[in-house]
């Protein structure tokens, strides 16, 4: 009985292959090149609607619009909006009025006054008032990764249906930071609501924001589709997409594949080495523009030999730059002036750099008692980073020329910075690709990386300057009140900074889009260095 | 019945098995120097945060007092939260398994269907040109490895010949043109079932590359097996007496003999199962295939230790009941192997 079984149910399996092979197989081995290609020709534009493909290797770590802190800025401000959006580097206006209409500042510089955009409503319907725009902020300064950048706001007042004020503790750009990537967006106040009900409301993907573009559909790893706001208040016009849909493809390879077979008509980050395929064919434009991110290497300055002003001098002239732009950034990368991205506020190049110099590394070690070199290093590195990983070698090798003895190792960000915070058992140098959470390097970098805190978070080098610390603290209270005269103040302390280099810095990365003739509309924005595609913007080319 | 109590004791250690690798599993991801609460924040979180997390998670708390809070909430058929995603763990593996499911099936269909025939043709024609052949195929098939080969059939079959799509398991238009109803998940299915045939041809079009890579392996793996366990059975004096008797040659082989040389061949096809759950890490990302094996890379990268938790629990648990079946298998079709 269980033999006859057996060899009916193995006969139905062949009968099922049999038939599946014979019905599908045949006709996809002769006609599979001519179908396929008459098929998106002809079939798709004219049966589905005009379609945006993109290639990501963006994560969605959450699409919770408060909490995020994280790559998931390469979606979200499709969806999500601020009160204001900040331009582009060189534009005529600095901000572009978004949900807010206008906005003034009181005399005393302790109020913000945002009148807003009437008529404007939810992806759920609700209304976007002045309650939605205080229950958003009160979120976000409550438990939103990022809602740090509002600590100078000590309320939020709704004046009336249409008007809100930020009320100060004291004076601080809160136009600038209305216009952040992360933990600005406003958001419906029912989302809100339900989200402290349940802490998993967020996790299957929905939208409850103002933007061009609603979340349709997501599955975690495979894609994001999202769909036109058929309701948004900015119009609509010919030539929009009306359906985005993002895969997620973490392979570069795989993304640029696609890219150039035609499955996506968009791809993200395409790696540097085969950037100049792209340069080659006229089918295809590569932007190469700044960006908001740098590397920096931070010293431990509290032991001995790294809390010696010299020898940090020494090593900062023994890091061969432009090698290691070469290595870790195929070329794709300046050097950096201090601790401010190029492009970013307060940058300035007055501030200086160090060149790559070793007879000038090895009399300064010698000024400092170490002729020769003598004593040795640990340097750690993120492992998934693999600028990082290239160009780590080559601190070793220059710095083995002045005579100083380099370990490397690779650990996880989140080991490297508990290790790092640990004091004195800490590594000897720690290297970094940092970025502000928004276009204000003096807010945070500056502050993060270099004010000496008691318990370290991210100042991991322990350098203790009352100079630097007084200097930091003028410029942001003069941040307030007179923009000019703040930058000036940061300007001056970051020329400490280089000077008593108790980090090195390596160089600033750019940003790179391969975007092919078909789609039109593209701009890049250095100031929301996440937001890689504004749906709104692409055009189909004709 | 015999074979319910054979069934119902393989079962038992089956738990013994899980609970092994669980515990196993559990201590080694608590060995790796990581700060859990620094990846579930990300990469710019407070001080204060992050302790506010260590506490949430419970990883303030002795290691052993973790581990019987996990099984605890494993009874309960929770399998935590992913540190990445901030889905149930659960959730995220039936999700996926689906697409590494029928990817897996295709693949191992494909293997058999290709690796038992070569493997006959090989031992019949022994040192002919044939044989030759075959082991050709087979040595190429073990040694090639799958992310190589991936790449050479997305180069060949996608680049130059354009024929099959590169990755993925539809093409993204198809949700707007003829979705499909996910009936089962199983893509081949639920078309076939909605008789939505424009779906069928795209998702067997992209089954076909990931498919055959995933195959390779286990074809030559089979092939061998089958092909030295043919040798054995063809020189047996039954066959010769077949023979004797005037019964067609190709009878024989497919038959009398094949019947008898494919138990320990069953055995290998088992056991390769298993293999090729792993090899769809490989093959699921290179053809960015949204199952199992992309989730677990992700996770593994990530550190992401509920993920990597329950997937080795899947995975030792499949690998279990596989091996369960082989066995019953065998003795169905081999009525010499008795179940002890």
């Amino acid at each position: 009985m269980n033999k006859k079984f057996f060899v009916l149910s193995l006969l139905l399996v062949m009968a099922f292959v049999a038939n599946a092979c014979g019905s599908t197989a045949a006709p996809a081995a002769t006609e599979a090149p001519a179908a396929t290609e008459a098929a998106a020709a002809t079939e798709a534009p004219a049966a589905g609607p005009v379609v945006l493909k993109i290639a990501y290797s963006s994560t969605i770590d959450t699409w919770d619009p408060i909490a995020s802190f994280s790559t998931e800025a390469a979606y979200l401000p499709n969806v999500y909006e601020t009160l204001l959006k900040i331009n582009k580097p060189g534009s005529a206006e600095k901000y572009t009025p978004v949900l807010a209409e206008s906005w003034s500042v009181s005399e005393d510089k302790m109020s913000y006054t945002f009148n807003l955009r009437s008529g404007v409503k939810f992806h759920d319907g609700e209304p976007m008032n002045a309650a939605a725009v205080k229950a958003s902020i009160d979120a976000v300064k409550d438990h939103g990764a990022a809602g740090f950048i509002w600590w100078s706001v000590d309320n939020v007042e709704v004046v009336d249906d249409l008007t809100v004020k930020f009320n100060l503790s004291t004076p601080q750009p809160i136009d600038l930071i209305a216009s952040s990537m992360y933990a600005a967006y406003i958001v419906s106040p029912k989302a809100l609501e339900a989200f402290a009900a349940d802490e998993n409301f967020w996790a299957d993907g929905k939208s409850y924001g103002t933007g061009p573009y609603m979340v349709e559909f997501y599955t975690p790893d495979v894609e994001a589709v999202f769909t036109q706001n058929t309701e948004y208040w900015g119009g609509w016009e010919a030539g929009q997409y009306e359906k985005v849909v993002a895969s997620l493809v973490p392979e570069a390879t795989t993304r640029q594949q696609m890219l150039e077979g035609g499955d996506v008509d968009l791809a993200e980050r395409i790696t540097n080495e085969n950037l100049d395929t792209f340069r080659n064919d006229p089918n295809y434009t590569v932007f190469e523009e700044p960006s908001f991110f740098n590397y920096v290497g931070i010293f431990n300055t509290l032991r001995a030999p790294l809390d010696d002003v010299k020898v940090r001098q020494a090593l900062s002239y023994a890091i061969p730059y432009e090698d290691i732009i070469a290595i870790g950034a195929g070329g794709l990368g300046t050097q950096s002036y201090g601790p401010v991205p190029a492009g970013v506020y307060p940058w300035d190049d007055s501030v200086g750099q160090y060149t790559y110099d070793l007879e000038k590394a090895k009399a300064l070690l010698t000024e400092a008692g170490h002729e020769g070199g003598g004593f040795s290093l640990k340097l750690t590195y993120t492992a998934s980073n693999a600028s990082e990983e290239a160009f780590a070698p080559l601190i070793k090798d220059s710095f083995a020329q002045i005579g100083v003895d380099v370990t490397i190792e690779a650990l996880s960000l989140g080991e490297q910075l508990k290790l790092a915070r640990s004091g004195a058992d800490a590594q000897d140098m720690t290297l970094l690709l940092y970025w502000p959470a928004y276009a204000d390097a003096a807010a945070d970098n500056l502050w993060s990386l270099f004010y000496y805190t008691e318990t370290p978070s991210w100042n991991l080098s322990y350098w203790n300057s009352a100079e630097y610390n007084t200097l930091w603290d003028e410029g942001s209270a003069l941040s307030g009140t007179d923009f000019e005269a703040s930058k000036e103040k940061y300007v001056e302390a970051v020329k400490l900074l280089v000077e008593e280099a108790p980090g090195v810095f390596f160089y600033d990365t750019k940003a790179v889009y391969v975007i092919p003739n078909t789609v039109d509309g593209f701009e890049y924005n250095l100031n929301y260095p996440f937001w890689h595609f504004d749906y709104y913007t692409l055009r189909a080319a004709k | 019945m015999r074979i319910f109590e054979f069934i119902f004791r393989r079962l038992l250690t089956a738990i013994f098995v899980l609970i092994g690798v669980s515990v196993i599993t559990f201590f080694l991801s608590r060995v790796v120097p990581t700060d859990t609460a620094a990846l579930y924040l990300g990469t710019k979180a407070r001080p204060e945060d992050l302790e506010r997390i260590r506490i949430k998670l419970g990883l303030d708390r002795p290691v052993p007092v973790q581990y019987a809070i996990y099984m605890g909430d494993l009874l309960h058929g929770d399998l935590g939260t992913s540190i990445a995603t901030k889905r149930p763990v659960l959730q995220e593996l039936t999700d996926r398994l689906p697409a590494t499911l029928e990817l897996l099936f295709v693949g191992m269909f494909i293997a058999t269907l290709i690796g038992v025939p070569l493997g006959v043709v090989s031992a019949r024609w022994q040192g002919t040109w044939a044989d030759m052949f075959v082991r050709i195929i087979s040595i190429v098939g073990v040694s090639m490895p799958a992310f190589y080969l991936g790449l050479l059939m997305q180069i060949a079959f996608f680049r130059n010949l354009e024929w099959f799509p590169l990755s993925g398991r539809v093409d993204a238009d198809l949700r707007f043109t003829s979705p499909i109803d996910p009936i089962t998940s199983f893509y081949l299915i639920d078309s076939f079932l909605t008789l939505n045939w424009v779906a069928l041809k795209d998702v067997f079009l992209h089954l076909v590359l990931p498919a055959f890579t995933l195959a390779a392996y286990p074809i030559g793996l089979i092939a061998r097996m089958n092909r030295a366990a043919m040798l054995e059975v063809l020189s047996q004096d039954y066959i010769r007496t077949a023979r004797a008797y005037g019964i067609k040659q190709w009878i024989i082989t497919y038959w009398y003999a094949l019947k008898n040389a494919i138990s320990p061949t069953l055995t290998v096809i088992g056991l390769t199962v298993a293999y090729a759950l792993t090899g769809t890490f490989f093959v699921e990302v290179i053809f960015n295939w949204p199952g199992l094996g992309l989730f677990t890379v992700r996770s593994l990268l990530a550190l992401d230790y509920p993920a990597i938790m329950g997937m080795t629990l899947l995975g030792a648990s499949g690998y279990v009941i596989i091996n369960l079946i082989v066995d019953l298998l065998q003795t169905a079709i081999d009525p010499r192997i008795r179940l002890k």
